[in-house]
């Protein structure tokens, strides 16, 4: 990934091509539903967010493999922030710091190159990053000599490590896979459009809740039309991987279709059981960090998994 | 079992803007680390560029609150008073800063408070407002306030009128007020001018003054005012 090859690759012209044609379509149906008299107000900002969003996301992928594993960092650690600000663990400096380093810690991995291999990305040490990190949160309260609701920190910041660092820094490793455009540009891009899906089957059929007690506005319509999208999303997309057999496609479906919403699921509970609306406000219309990215967190890993087990990263 | 328990902050609704603006402000790992790295590169910045000479750092008391009042002729004042106090008291350092004007937009604020960690003062309607979370800042032990009386930057070098804030602030409390004096500052740095010049400066830093002792009356808050400028303006003449 680099500028120059960014210009050149087809793929990434082509998603330019097709979410520019998008944002441009929306904002003409806005416009004219709004002249039209309808109540466009708070879609207008969540569009509005999108406008701010997808340069900064087109921009990082453009400027190349450093720049993304940079942003994928930055993500997850101010991803972080975000949970242990809303859990509490955030003023304790010890863990959050340690965390804060880890992630850091996962980026760098994710650019270096392993010692003995030729390519770049430290695979073997990203893997195994957990096995320390877990290690130095459980060492914190002996260092201290404490153990007053240490369980809970660690828990938490174990917690915070794993799954907001390790599992979403997954994505960033991703810029060092040769075909790392189409496999980024397509996540984020389905992902959304899962997202999108779930929210306008849900609005268009009522009917059943699918989980009243972690979300009440989401209906197994909604969650069903989704995943039915989700399916064909890989098909219809299939030039971001020339090299996926159809059973690919059909997992590719699968693990944005459902994972993406058992991501937004997690978040979910979190967030009810601290008793939050939002884990933030980053971007007006849209929440914080990881009420943007909450399905992302699920998806990238275990679909960056499902790429390794059959085409390898090299 | 007993039930965890999550303490989310009161603020957690809050957009960046907001957050920024309010005060006092949680403290924040990544605030601080941007902070002490800032106020480390500013210390080299001042010492090598303008040859920043800091005069009677052992007037500076250790373990209260104290407040430091200078003369004000370029935003390179409050950069000087900064660097004047230990590194690790950056933290708890708050230069009262024009809310009208430092707080004004997204960027602004964001230099203001994560680097400067300025405490958003507002000169036209809440003057009395402000003035309360000042005295209770002073309360808690250990804090720095920076203030300059003028109110706003000079043009002319002359030394304006000292404002009552100051004297209303401190009459009949045992905080530490200390006068300095930044000579330097409008030659380097005039307003209206996009950067400075790499002139010299000198800052000095006076004996600490105490108005315990003066009940709370607007002729003592007079009487401290003309007193603070009259000490700042003496040492400032130690450099003619």
């Amino acid at each position: 990934m680099s500028i120059n090859a960014a210009i050149q690759n087809e793929i990434f012209l082509t998603y330019l091509a097709i979410v520019g044609g998008l944002l441009l379509f929306a904002g003409l149906v806005l416009a004219i539903l709004g002249a039209l008299g309808r109540d466009v107000l708070s879609i207008s900002r969540t569009y509005r967010g999108w406008l701010i969003m997808v340069p900064i996301v087109f921009g990082t992928i453009f400027l190349g493999r450093t720049a993304t594993i940079i942003g994928v960092t930055a993500l997850a650690i101010f991803g972080f922030k975000e949970f242990a600000r809303a859990t509490g663990l955030y003023v304790d400096w010890w863990f959050t710091g340690t965390v804060y380093v880890a992630i850091a810690a996962l980026g760098l991995v994710s650019f270096v190159s392993d010692p003995r291999l030729p390519r770049t990305g430290w695979y073997g040490l990203f893997m195994a990053l957990p096995v320390y990190v877990i290690a130095a949160i459980l060492v914190i309260p002996i260092l201290r000599n404490r153990a007053k609701g240490q369980l809970r920190q660690a828990a938490l910041a174990i917690l915070g490590f794993v799954y907001f660092g390790w599992m979403f820094s997954h994505l960033g490793f991703l810029a060092n896979t040769p075909n790392a455009y189409g496999y980024l540009l397509f996540l984020i891009f389905a992902v959304e459009i899962n997202d999108i899906a779930a929210f306008t089957f849900g609005k268009l059929f009522g009917g059943r809740k699918l989980r009243e007690n972690i979300s009440p506005n989401k209906t197994v319509a909604g969650s069903l039309g989704a995943i039915g999208v989700s399916f064909t999303v890989p098909w219809l997309l299939s030039f971001s991987f020339d090299h996926f057999e159809p059973l690919h496609l059909i997992l590719t479906g699968l693990i944005v279709g459902v994972g993406g919403q058992l991501g937004d699921l997690v978040i979910s509970y979190i967030k009810r059981d601290i008793g939050i609306k939002d884990m933030g406000v980053v971007i007006s219309g849209h929440g914080g960090i990881l009420d943007r990215v909450d399905s992302m967190i699920f998806v990238a890993p275990i679909f960056f998994h499902m790429v390794r087990w059959f085409h390898g990263l090299g | 079992m007993n039930e965890w328990e999550y303490h989310p902050p009161p603020d957690i609704d809050a957009t960046m803007a907001e957050t920024l603006r309010s005060f006092p402000r949680q403290p924040d790992m990544l605030v601080y680390t941007i902070r002490s790295i800032s106020a480390l590169l500013l210390r080299g910045w001042l010492r090598f560029y303008h040859r920043l000479q800091i005069e009677g750092r052992e007037h500076l008391p250790e373990n209260r609150s104290f407040v430091l009042v200078c003369n004000h002729t370029s935003h390179l004042d409050t950069l000087c008073l900064l660097s004047s106090v230990p590194i690790k008291k950056i933290h708890r350092t708050f230069p009262a800063a024009a809310a009208d004007y430092f707080f004004s937009s997204l960027p602004r604020s964001a230099v203001s408070a994560i680097l400067i960690n300025a405490l958003p003062f507002d000169r036209k309607l809440k003057g009395a407002e402000s003035l309360t979370v000042c005295s209770e800042l002073l309360n808690n032990k250990g804090n720095v306030l920076i203030i300059f009386p003028e109110g706003t930057r000079t043009t002319t070098g002359e030394m304006g009128r000292f404002r009552s804030g100051i004297g209303r602030l401190v009459v009949g409390t045992d905080l530490a007020v200390i006068p300095c004096h930044l000579e330097g500052g409008l030659t380097a740095w005039p307003k209206g001018k996009a950067f400075p010049r790499p002139r010299r400066l000198h800052l000095r830093i006076g004996t600490p003054r105490n108005y315990a002792h003066l009940a709370k009356t607007s002729e003592s808050v007079v009487e401290i005012c003309r007193d603070l400028q009259e000490s700042v303006a003496e040492l400032g003449k130690l450099d003619l």
